[in-house]
């Protein structure tokens, strides 16, 4: 942790005027993450300023390799390919490796680029949060971070669901107190969002089954149908309202039944809210990241 | 949740808990979230007093952001990879079980989780003379069964003893004394017993489900939430004490009848790696110690990779033992692999 960053935050929140805060955001002309991943976001309908994309999917689907894969096309300096914009990740499950993450790095620059690698992961802000109450305090913080630094263009959660049964049993028999935790956490990413205009990418486990969706899958004998309500059958949305209201982009990861020639194949379904259109993908994991097919 | 009290940061006076608590802001979340300014119109505070509590408490019980880089120079000092003393395992784990991580075993009874975990603390104890905290929440831990393997690795009743002295055993039969176990664990309860030397690099746990499957189910969510808050202390330990976390854990078979992990959707995204181990099911009683893995989870090797393994590699349940060495190699070139 560097003293700098926390002293670089308390003074930018003294920037109360939210106006004010605006300009200085606009003023350094924030990169649009709009082309961060073609092959998974629907044509026009790319994660642009104050989205919010949820990525969605069970255990060992891919969803943290996709997340390594935007990382590092955030990260990696223009000249490789990459969009060179600043990103926080705050890791609610403890998930992150930093090593897997450079060698994805690693296999999208020529070799022996290893200052690269360094300057890259300079642009990569990571926070650990092990309850809700401190990813709430964190994203107040970030407000800080978010204002003194305007190359900072996304935030990844991973996950949002971390602490859900926590704050269920904690809520007692009560719907409000129960989701309250995460109600707040939303209202001020909503204002992050409008203020900074960054992107947020935040994971949600699979923690729920869709039983409606499988008695369809009985009914139905259509070989389309039983695809698709296979591919959603964990696909149940158990946060709370508020999240889903700010929620613009949906992607969903599901694996294969077989491996294909030795390798996993896992498939991405992603839909917009603002342009109303979807898209399909699959891609494998290869040494290097997701290889997309 | 942080009530606000007196003492809690400087210049949080009784008067200023006082005023807050009439707006109905008692916890630390409650100020943070709330509008200073409209705050100190409201109760009549001064406006800098209270941005200036607002700063410290923040700062206080927020996580602070690590640049990416740090992180990567830190775990590239710290992380160790422990060799489980098994080849094949070895071989499924990426060279064997990393610090900083969560493994899981997962099986049926009997497919051998327990013995691997026992090899695992033995191979640690006296190859690596390192320190194992054994967390035993079913009475399945032999220390006779421990010291055979142990006497397999090294023939000085000396050496023995020290292995023994530097694995360390908890029991704790329901959910509460494991968590206080983890908890005692992190503010480092543990490590002022040191007998025999080396520092703590791995937590067993077996197995999380003889204390986790009885709690959960039915409509209640304080189970889940009870598990959600043992994976959290286990990672939690994992990462700050630096040291590798291997779980046992149950299987049931899903709708097509093939095994997976047990204790549900929640917990499944909690091991970083896991490994399903199975019985080789094969008539001559010969082989009767030989289990096949299955990598089904990792972030580092192709997963449904199948290593075969052979528990007597750790040493034999029998009285006399070959050297370990000569074991290694027996099941290195054992003809049934191919």
């Amino acid at each position: 942790m560097s003293h700098g960053h926390s002293r670089a935050a308390e003074s930018g929140s003294q920037v109360r005027n939210p106006l004010k805060r605006k300009l200085l955001a606009r003023l350094e002309g924030k990169r649009s993450l709009e082309n961060i991943e073609p092959r998974i976001f629907p044509e026009d309908g790319g994660p642009v300023k104050g989205d919010v994309v949820e990525l969605h999917g069970g255990e060992g689907t891919g969803k943290t390799e996709a997340l390594y894969h935007l990382v590092a096309r955030c990260i990696l300096p223009e000249a490789s390919g990459g969009l060179e914009v600043e990103v926080v990740f705050v890791d609610t499950d403890y998930h992150l490796d930093a090593l897997r993450l450079v060698s994805v790095l690693e296999r999208r620059l020529p070799a022996g680029a290893d200052q690269t690698v360094k300057a890259s992961l300079a642009r990569l802000y990571v926070i650990h949060c092990s309850s809700a109450v401190q990813l709430l305090l964190t994203l107040h913080y970030l407000e800080g971070l978010f204002c003194s630094r305007p190359s900072l263009s996304a935030l990844i959660l991973d996950s949002v669901s971390a602490f859900y049964w926590v704050d269920r049993a904690n809520g007692g028999d009560s719907l409000a107190l129960q989701e309250s935790n995460l109600r707040k956490c939303t209202k001020i990413l909503e204002r992050l969002l409008r203020d900074f205009g960054i992107v947020v990418f935040a994971t949600t486990h699979a923690i729920m089954r869709n039983y409606a969706s499988k008695v369809d899958d009985n009914d139905s004998s259509s070989s389309h149908r039983r695809w698709s309500s296979a591919h959603t059958d964990l696909s149940k949305a158990y946060l709370c309202r508020a999240w889903q209201g700010v929620v613009t982009h949906r992607v969903y990861f599901s694996k294969g039944d077989a491996a294909e020639g030795g390798r996993q194949v896992f498939s991405v379904m992603s839909s917009c809210s603002r342009t109303k259109t979807t898209r399909r993908c699959s891609f494998h994991v290869t040494d290097g990241g997701v290889h997309f097919l | 949740m942080v009530f606000l009290r007196e003492g809690l940061c400087p210049g949080l006076s009784e008067e200023m808990i006082e005023a807050l608590r009439s707006k109905d802001i008692r916890t630390v979340e409650d100020l943070v979230s709330s509008d200073t300014e409209e705050l100190a119109q409201t109760c009549s505070m001064s406006y800098k007093a209270l941005v200036a509590v607002r700063r410290v408490l923040l700062a206080q019980h927020t996580a602070f952001p690590v640049s990416g880089a740090d992180l990567y120079d830190e775990l590239l000092s710290s992380t160790a990879i422990l060799s489980t003393g098994n080849a094949s395992l070895d071989k499924l784990l990426d060279t064997g079980l990393y610090t900083g991580e969560l493994t899981e075993l997962a099986g049926c009874p009997g497919s051998g989780k327990t013995q691997v975990c026992f090899g695992v603390a033995a191979n640690l104890s006296c190859e690596l003379k390192q320190r194992v905290l054994f967390i035993d929440t079913s009475g399945g831990l032999s220390a006779t069964r421990l010291l055979q393997m142990i006497k397999a690795k090294t023939s000085s009743m000396e050496e023995q003893m020290e292995a023994l002295q530097r694995i360390q055993v908890a029991q704790a039969f329901d959910v509460f004394s494991l968590l206080e176990c983890l908890h005692n664990l992190r503010s480092g309860g543990f490590q002022q017993v040191s007998a025999g030397g080396g520092v703590l690099k791995a937590v067993i746990v077996d197995s999380v489900t003889a204390v986790l499957s009885h709690i959960l189910g039915g409509k209640q969510s304080e189970g889940m939430s009870l598990m959600i808050q043992v994976a959290g202390e286990l990672r939690t330990i994992a990462k700050d004490l630096n040291v590798a976390v291997l779980v046992t854990n149950h299987v049931t078979k899903d709708g097509n009848g093939i095994l997976k992990a047990g204790l549900g959707l929640s917990w499944s995204h909690v091991p970083r790696t896991r490994i399903l181990l199975k019985r080789v099911e094969k008539p001559s009683p010969a082989c009767c110690s030989l289990r096949t893995a299955t990598l089904v989870k990792s972030s580092r090797q192709p997963c449904h990779l199948t290593q075969e393994i052979d528990l007597k590699s750790w040493g034999e349940t029998e009285d006399e033992l070959p050297g370990p060495s000569g074991k290694r190699k027996l099941m290195d070139e054992d003809p049934r692999e191919a």
